[in-house]
């Protein structure tokens, strides 16, 4: 109820009438441009001209000075007064007759434009025609009927009439439309097709008023003191007004409605249907709004309605904290001519004090919302939160200042409920706009805020943070990481700050002490951050310390290292594998790492590497009550590594393995030094394992021509067909097995000399058959290629004779395609389609010079 | 508040002073029940459903704004004729006081009648029976043919907008049979199905098959 929308000022104080008589008063009055003309009570037209003046302060005053007065003669009080500039007349209605005076020396047109036994009468502000001069009006008659008239200079001409069922006691005019007020309801008549609809009944005590507030739409006085709205279709498309009782008349300015009643003036918002000011006013007799302006007129004295400014009256209601009210008159503010730019701006203003407002009062959804909408500079918030603007930004809140809050402790008053609520707040807007327009360009301070913010109450979310490029500076995040004991954070940032050896430097201090920092995951992560470090000096500096801790993890900094590092000096292997030797299992991991994936080829690290799994072996075999799986793992590893390479030194393991008696390590290296015949004999012999021998075979004869193969295999038969093996009845099922094997190649014939007389044909039956077989095939394949190769010889020639039996006859005026001289030597060259060249002008023999054509060496 | 959208439908309630159609409707709008002053003149809603946009208007009981509510009825597309279950005065007013204002509606205005207050309303000492609304509500709209109501029911609901019972689906009724939504804007805009119905979409197939 406490906008201030309107201000009373005084226009004319007291009216100077022509009789000076008390009783003479003001009936009802007119405003056209500087120009007011007053109908009195005892039947005279006053004419003043005002002044309105903007004083220094902002106040509006009024300065009137008289022009004159007409008395009408007829000794009636005037009862309706209407000025029609277009025109330069007045419309005046005094003793129930309407007539036209000159607007400026107020002389009665005397060309006979009346309308006799008017009640009343309004003018058409949505005129049908459009004639600029001429003006439409709408009058009641006392005998039931309303009627249209066009009323020029010197003539009323009238247009229509229309019979209505009772006596109309105000009428109310738009287009075709006329809203009248009957004796006893309100009705709504189409002067088109004369069409009444009846609205609702009008109560005994209620004055009937009609005010037309735009296209198409009225306000009523309804029953019990309801403003009712209507359309010129006889429907309401508002709620109802409460007003006060006893209303005598009603303006229109938007969005309020002002009504006038004996004791005050009312102003309602059309927004929200709502009471908005009253201001006492004692005996008012007449109220209008004339071009957007209103004036109120007592008995004697004539006052503005002048509005206050709508940015006062947001700024009051902000003052009152009623927030939404403000927002809706402001949304409205657009209405009254500003331009759009403008009102952008100020909306946004309002917008932002009033997010101010909802945020000191702990509305944080609403204060949220209205930041984004308003685009806050987002350190105007920030700026609230003590020390959390980085100390290196200097940022002064903007003048006027949007809000009068100091600072959030201001706000809290030392309760820690609230200041966690307010950086609840801060997190979750700050969260909400990181990356979006409303930071753009102030991604520091968004960033140094939530730092701070996550480093007091939120520390597990500070590594999101630091990992995704945050635009912290170093500067005060730093004293306040420390001071919060964020030291995981603190190396995140220096890390992301480039400044490598200060992270490092928090982090091993963080690994050493017994600082507990939950968000810190262990030496792994400086393991890895060292393994990524281009600055290979600093890496060197820190790699004894994390060694010293965890072997297996620290090699890992030279085994992880990002694919596309440049080659340094600091990291060849040499120096590296040198600097290992102190830590055996970091060697060997490292030396598998050169070798298996790097798959560097050097002599060097191929033996080193399976001299340190044989002697993994080695000492494995000499302790006792070693686990057999452990020593498997271990033997097959050195195998794999044995059978794989083919760098190593191969007498030196042999040597050495030998000695520990490691037979199939030792068959392996046989097989190395193309040793066939004692890798199966150790094989077969010593560890009977046919398959293994069998596999050997297999493995050793990869990629090699079919003739090594075959001799590989029959290696393999001899050594179980060995007749100075003493046991080589054991033998005679894998000789059988591998004889029979699909896989294994032989030469028939030497088989079938080393198979001992005694073996029954029986026995060999399948082999035999196979061999046969074989070698049947193998006769028909050879002759079949033959035969094929004869047909091509055979083609090739036809198409040679084809070639050759064309002649060419070469002469004079021969000339070459090429050069176009004449050919000087026998020679010459022809292409496939008949162009003869210079041989030495035929570059390509396969595109001919001329036409380009390719010629493919086999397309006959 | 912004009342100047076009309107597609305009719904008005009407009944005797203090039968509950203040709470019937905000029940339904705003989704809770709270306790009401009697209402001045008139009152008035938007309710956006589906595309489109519906004015409810809640008029006053008060015998003194008898002239207005004739006035709000005008142009009305439904109007619910709301009476207390425990009042059996209420539910004669329905035709005797309420009947005649209801000319001012569209010709096709629907009629609901509508009984509140089911939750304190006591079955055997209960004086309006349901079978009695049921029928002036066929009575009362006369055009509503046979096949419609045995489909959907007749035009009459026992409510409590204290606790929640048929108040939506008596609006619902209303805004189904005065601006029935296609299948298409059913699914689109009351949204509620989770499953996709693969048989549904294969009728669309033959259409695209053409590619070659």
């Amino acid at each position: 109820m406490s906008v201030k929308a309107f201000e009373l000022v005084p226009v004319i104080e007291r009216v100077k009438l022509m009789s000076d008589k008390a009783k003479t008063q003001i009936e009802c009055l007119d405003v056209c441009g500087k120009n007011v003309y007053i109908g009195t009570s005892d039947c005279f037209v006053v004419h003043y001209s005002i002044e309105e003046r903007l004083q220094p302060n902002g106040r509006v005053t009024f300065a009137a000075e008289k022009q004159g007065h007409k008395y009408l003669v007829v000794k009636k009080p005037v009862v309706q007064l209407r000025a029609a500039s277009a025109l330069n007349r007045i419309m005046v209605l005094c003793d129930t007759t309407l007539t036209l005076l000159n607007m400026f020396d107020l002389e009665p047109i005397v060309t006979g434009a009346k309308v006799k036994n008017v009640v009343c009468f309004c003018i058409n502000e949505n005129p049908v025609r459009t004639n600029p001069f001429s003006v439409e009006i709408c009058v009641a008659l006392k005998r039931k009927s309303i009627q249209l008239y066009t009323v020029t200079e010197d003539r009323m001409m009238h247009l229509r009439d229309v019979t209505i069922p009772e006596q109309a006691v105000t009428v109310g005019v738009d287009g075709v439309t006329v809203c009248a007020a009957l004796n006893s309801q309100y009705c709504m008549v189409n002067m088109d097709s004369s069409h009444i609809t009846d609205l609702f009944p009008i109560d005994d005590n209620v004055q009937p008023i009609i005010k037309r507030i735009s296209k198409e739409e009225f306000l009523l006085s309804g029953p019990s003191a309801l403003g009712i709205f209507a359309t010129s279709a006889g429907v309401s498309q508002r709620p109802p007004m409460q007003w006060s009782d006893g209303l005598t008349a009603v303006s229109f300015v938007h969005p309020y409605i002002v009504a006038l009643n004996d004791e005050f003036i009312t102003v309602h918002s059309i927004l929200d249907q709502q009471q908005k000011q009253a201001i006492p006013f004692m005996s008012g007799v007449y109220i209008g709004d004339f071009d957007g302006r209103i004036f109120v007129a007592s008995g004697r004295e004539i006052y503005s309605l002048v509005p206050i400014p709508f940015e006062k009256q947001i700024q009051a209601l902000l003052a009152d904290k009623r927030v939404q009210e403000a927002l809706d008159l402001a949304k409205n503010a657009n209405k009254t001519g500003m331009s759009r730019d403008k009102f952008v701006k100020m909306f946004k203003r309002i917008q932002q004090q009033a997010a101010f407002i909802e945020f000191s009062e702990k509305n944080f959804d609403e204060a949220g919302q209205l930041f984004k909408e308003s685009a806050i500079d987002v350190r105007e918030i920030i700026s609230l939160y003590p020390n959390y603007l980085p100390a290196s930004v200097n940022f002064i809140r903007s003048v006027p200042p949007l809000h009068e809050i100091a600072d959030i402790n201001q706000l809290s008053r030392s309760d820690e409920a609230a200041r966690e609520a307010f950086k609840a707040f801060l997190k979750e807007f700050l969260e909400d706009i990181r990356g979006t327009s409303l930071a753009y360009g102030y991604k520091l301070e968004v960033d140094v805020a939530l730092l701070k913010l996550y480093a007091e109450s939120w520390p597990d979310k500070l590594s999101e943070l630091l990992s995704d490029d945050p635009g912290c500076d170093l500067g005060d995040c730093i004293v306040w990481l420390e001071r919060h004991g964020r030291f995981h954070a603190l190396g995140q940032l220096y890390q992301h700050h480039g400044e490598s050896e200060k992270a490092l430097a928090v982090w091993t201090r963080l690994m050493d002490s017994n600082v507990d920092d939950p968000s810190f995951p262990g030496l792994e992560f400086i393991v890895l951050f060292l393994a990524s470090l281009t600055n290979h000096e600093l890496l060197w500096k820190y790699v004894d310390w994390v060694l010293e801790k965890d072997e297996e993890l620290g090699v890992k900094i030279f085994t992880e290292r990002p694919a596309n590092e440049p080659q340094s000096e600091r990291l060849r292997p040499e120096t590296v594998v040198d600097y290992l030797h102190r830590f055996p299992r970091a060697v060997i991991t490292y030396l598998e790492y050169l070798i298996f994936q790097r798959r560097l080829e050097k002599e060097k690290y191929h033996t080193h590497l399976a001299v340190l799994y044989l002697e993994a072996v080695i000492k494995l075999m000499d302790t006792n009550g070693t686990k057999k799986e452990e020593l498997d793992i271990a033997r097959s590893k050195l195998r794999h590594m044995l059978q794989m390479s083919n760098l190593y030194r191969v007498q030196l393991i042999l040597g050495k393995a030998k000695e520990k008696e490691m037979h199939a390590e030792c068959a392996i290296l046989y097989g190395k030094l193309e040793e066939h015949d004692k890798a199966l004999r150790i094989l077969v012999h010593k560890l009977k394992d046919f398959g293994a021998a069998e596999n050997y075979c297999q493995v050793n004869s990869r990629g090699k021509d079919p003739a090594a193969c075959k001799r590989l295999y029959h290696i393999l038969l001899s050594v179980y067909l060995d007749p100075t093996y003493e046991r080589r009845d054991t033998l005679v099922a894998p000789a059988m097995a591998l004889l029979n094997n699909a896989d294994a190649e032989f030469d028939n014939v030497k088989v079938l000399q080393l198979l001992p007389e005694s073996w029954s044909v029986g026995l060999l039956a399948q082999f035999l058959t196979r061999a046969v077989r074989t070698s049947m095939h193998e006769s028909r394949m050879t002759r079949i290629e033959r035969m094929m190769a004869r047909g091509e010889n055979l083609q090739v020639k036809q198409t040679f004779i084809e070639m050759q039996r064309d002649c060419i006859v070469m002469g004079e005026d021969r000339a070459c395609a090429v050069c176009n001289r004449a050919f000087n030597d026998p020679t010459f060259v022809r292409y496939p389609n008949g162009v003869i060249t210079h041989v030495h002008c035929a570059k390509n023999k396969y595109i001919c010079p001329v036409s380009g054509k390719l010629f493919s060496a086999g397309k006959r | 508040m912004s009342v100047k959208k076009k309107a597609d439908l305009k719904v008005i309630i009407l009944g005797d002073y203090d039968v509950g159609k203040t709470s019937l409707i905000c029940r339904y709008i705003n989704g809770k029940f709270q306790k009401q002053e009697s209402t001045v003149g008139a009152a008035f809603f938007f309710k956006p459903w589906g595309p489109y946009n519906i004015a409810v208007w809640d008029t006053a009981g008060d015998e003194r704004y008898s002239g207005l509510s004739h006035f709000y009825c005008r142009s009305a597309g439904a109007a619910i004729l709301a009476f207390d279950l425990n009042i059996p005065k209420t539910f004669e007013s329905l035709w005797a006081r309420f009947g005649s204002i209801l000319d001012a509606a569209n010709e096709d205005c629907l009629k609901i009648v509508v009984g509140t207050k089911s939750d304190v309303l006591d079955e055997s000492t209960r004086d309006v029976s349901a079978e009695e609304g049921r029928k002036l509500a066929l009575e009362l709209n006369p055009d509503l043919d046979q096949a419609y109501v045995e489909m959907a029911g007749a035009p009459y609901f026992e409510t409590s907008a204290l606790k929640d019972e048929n108040v939506t689906e008596m609006f619902e009724y209303i805004f189904q049979r005065c601006l029935p939504l296609s299948p298409e804007q059913h699914n689109r805009f009351k949204g509620k199905k989770s499953t996709i119905d693969l048989l549904e979409d294969s009728t669309e197939g033959p259409n695209r098959k053409k590619c070659c």
